[in-house]
């Protein structure tokens, strides 16, 4: 079936066409969702530890992102903001969390919710509560041609760009040393520590290494949003989704769900769209009730 | 040749007709109960929003209510300058006169975190421990409700100059203590509708925030459209989840079903969040709104994405005609961003356009009440407000005495190309699309029908 382009410059015509439009779009959303999700679950998969500061550093990480670009560019921005985040991610680990964890979840949920909220405070001190906008690089700006469609750059290179990571993080656990310990002191870390590696400065690596997943995240979605203060809350939430739907500390279980989710949204939005928003949360109710670990996940 | 009979009869009828016109105008212009001065303005240049000194003991309490946390704050933290800059003028003249005693205006902050619990608690807090003898608010019709009933409860008027559904003052939820100086969904769809009864644009999309205001914005806008324009066509309507995380499947729906025009009610940040995606998604259309003006985020997006802006609004500045008052006070304004600091240093500060300048104008005849009642007891408060006229910064406002409603003329402006010069020496629009061309829709055009129940509530008065 030959499709005629419009007359308005978009090519966006016939059923088929828009619900594979729609489909990228859930796929470059979950893969945002996942890269702001990854290193949430993994912090609780490897150290316990359920990070409620971790959507803040995400919010941190856009404002980086927006003041670094001013002054250099978006690349620069890439480079440094999620760096940043994660020295803060390790001095939050070694100074704050490391001499509360011992005390149990309640102490650390709290201690991490109150980071998050003097972070906000810091955020709206330094930069106020208005809006500010990152715009892509140049190079990133403007349309791919995919058959009849156009689609934006940006939006293809969130997922070339999230794929490039997950795979790197495959090969980070499944081929690297720094891996193999980690992986080792999740299942065992007094064995691995009597082998005589120092598991408390891996524990605090890995924490920032998590948070500056984060920090990628919040640098990536800052040409697709506004950044303001309430940008922890708007995509906080669906980051903590991730993590209960796809199982608590399973990184391959994040992926999928944040894909489902991505999904669901948008033909959510193209078929069925006053329900849509419940989607998600129907979504994590029915796989909770069948099988409360998670997609992927073997913890409550 | 003329003869001088007819000259002298000609210069009569002149004389006539200007006398009759005179008749008309200067009682018209008189009636006013009291108008905006701006020679009584203070000398503003010791004005920084970032050091705010608020006075303290016996003082005329205001409760700021707004949202100050959460996804919406950037709301807060907009309209922060606006009602500090009127309370630090009337400050500076001495105050105002109530009850006998010259007191200053406080402004006291109450978050409503844009959470109907968390308004109703924080508005009831400013009553009981804060004292305060007037709120002034708020963004989010839900939450405006809220803290009408709140003003009814304790006897509080409450200045609405940011919510704007019609149910607000409906004869369900109107109370006396209650007075919407903002226009409300009605006013601005018979106003946006009339825009568009002479245009040639056809198919139009309506997108709203899936709430109260939303809906109600998005139902009126179809009613109106259907009553001025009747071969208007509406090819879709869809309403999403508040502080939406991704509008790219709604404007693939939206393109997909080519409308003319896309409208949306939205606030920030959804507004400004919809306009880069579309723009970044490649529709160009024109997007009629209400709230998409941060110039901050125009800027960044550039003189193409920010054309085919249609935004309609009590306060406009483009090539409408300004009053002196107005063009000194804003240009004043101006002058005086020029030395704030962060946060108050963005580009959306640097004029008081838009809501800045609706709001600005709606503290100053607020505070304008106060005066004339000479008393912050409610009671009084109410005799003078209802039914008032008063001649502010953009023409006459009349408070509808039966459903306290203000009624004024509204404007319609759409973005064009970058405007540098509207006051001179001064950029305005300077890297993005202004306001350029102004339509303005005189206020018995867009007065919307006092609501039933309401129209013999004074009768027996």
């Amino acid at each position: 079936m030959k499709i005629p382009p419009s007359d308005r410059g978009t090519i966006m015509e016939g059923t088929a066409f828009i619900l594979l439009t729609q489909g990228i779009h859930g796929i470059s959303y979950g893969l945002v969702l996942f890269l702001a999700a990854s290193g949430l679950s993994m912090i609780f998969g490897l150290m316990d530890i359920l990070n409620l500061s971790h959507a803040y550093l995400f919010m941190l990480a856009a404002y980086f992102a927006f003041s670094i670009a001013q002054v250099t560019n978006f690349w620069v921005a890439l480079l440094l903001a999620p760096l940043a985040i994660a020295c803060i991610g390790m001095l939050l680990e070694r100074y704050l969390i490391k001499p509360v964890h011992p005390f149990g979840h309640t102490p650390e949920l709290v201690l991490t919710l109150g980071i998050g909220m003097v972070l906000l405070e810091v955020v709206k001190s330094i930069w106020g509560t208005t809006m500010l906008t990152v715009m892509p690089p140049e190079s990133l700006q403007g349309f791919i041609p995919i058959g009849y469609l156009k689609y934006p750059v940006y939006r293809i290179f969130i997922i070339v760009f999230t794929i490039i990571i997950l795979c790197g993080l495959h090969q980070l656990f499944r081929r690297t040393r720094f891996g193999t310990i980690v992986r080792a002191a999740t299942v065992n870390s007094d064995m691995v520590s009597a082998l005589g590696i120092n598991v408390p400065r891996i524990y605090t690596l890995f924490f920032g290494f998590g948070t500056w997943l984060a920090g990628l995240a919040g640098v990536v979605v800052a040409p697709l949003l506004s950044v303001h203060p309430g940008l922890a809350d708007q995509v906080g939430l669906d980051a903590f989704v991730v993590v209960v739907l796809g199982g608590l500390g399973s990184l391959w279980g994040a992926f999928v769900a944040s894909i489902l989710i991505g999904l669901l949204n948008t033909y959510g939005i193209q078929l069925i769209p006053t329900v849509a928003p419940l989607i998600t949360f129907s979504l994590m109710v029915l796989v909770l009730t069948v099988k409360p670990t998670g997609l992927f996940g073997d913890r409550q | 040749m003329v003869s001088s009979k007819k000259i002298r009869y000609c210069l009569s009828v002149a004389m006539f007709i200007s006398l009759f016109l005179l008749a008309g105008i200067v009682p018209a212009a008189m009636s006013a109960n009291a108008s905006f001065n701006i020679d009584k303005m203070s000398d503003m240049s010791d004005f920084d929003p970032n050091a705010v000194q608020q006075p303290t003991g016996d003082t005329i309490k205001i409760g700021y209510m707004a949202i100050l946390s959460g996804p919406g704050a950037s709301n807060g933290e907009l309209f922060w300058p606006v009602i500090n800059w009127v309370a630090h003028d009337i400050n500076k003249r001495g105050g105002i006169v109530v009850d006998g005693k010259k007191k200053l205006i406080q402004i006291i902050k109450g978050d409503t975190q844009s959470k109907p619990a968390a308004a109703k608690q924080e508005a009831e807090r400013l009553i009981l421990e804060e004292k305060v003898h007037m709120f002034w608010g708020t963004s989010g019709s839900h939450i405006a409700k809220v803290l009408s009933d709140v003003a009814a409860k304790y006897k509080v008027p409450f200045m609405n100059c940011l919510a704007l559904s019609d149910e607000l003052m409906n004869e369900k939820n109107f109370n006396r203590y209650t007075f919407q100086t903002i226009s409300n969904t009605t006013q601005w769809n018979m106003a946006l509708a009339q825009y568009y009864a002479d245009r040639p644009e056809k198919n139009f999309y309506i997108l709203c925030q899936d709430y109260l205001y939303g809906h109600s914005m998005g139902t009126a806008f179809a009613k109106w459209l259907a009553v001025y324009k009747p071969d208007a066509k509406i090819v879709g309507e869809d309403y999403h989840e508040l502080f939406l995380k991704d509008f790219a499947p709604f404007l693939t729906k939206i393109m997909a079903a080519r409308p003319d025009v896309l409208y949306t009610a939205d606030w920030s940040p959804d507004g400004n969040n919809l306009l880069r995606t579309a723009r970044n998604m490649g529709f160009s259309q024109p997007i009629a709104n209400i709230y998409i003006t941060d110039t901050d985020t125009q800027k960044a997006l550039g003189v193409e994405a920010t054309k085919n802006l249609v935004v309609c609004y009590p306060f406009i500045i483009g090539d409408n005609p300004q009053t002196p008052a107005q063009k000194k006070l804003m240009t004043e304004w101006h002058k005086r961003w020029l030395t704030w600091k962060a946060p108050f240093n963005k580009l959306i500060y640097s004029w008081p356009d838009v809501t800045i300048g609706q709001t600005l104008a709606d503290t100053y005849w607020m505070f304008d009440i106060i005066e004339r009642a000479a008393s912050t007891d409610a009671e009084k408060i109410i005799s003078v407000w209802e039914g008032d006229e008063y001649e502010g910064l953009t023409g006459m406002h009349k408070m509808r005495a039966e459903d306290h409603q203000a009624i004024f003329p509204m404007f319609v402006g759409a973005t064009g190309y970058p405007t540098k010069e509207v006051y001179p020496g001064a950029p305005y629009a300077d890297g993005f699309s202004g306001i350029n061309k102004v339509t303005t829709i005189p206020a018995e055009k867009c007065t919307p029908p006092i609501p039933e129940g309401l129209k013999d509530r004074l009768k027996n008065k």
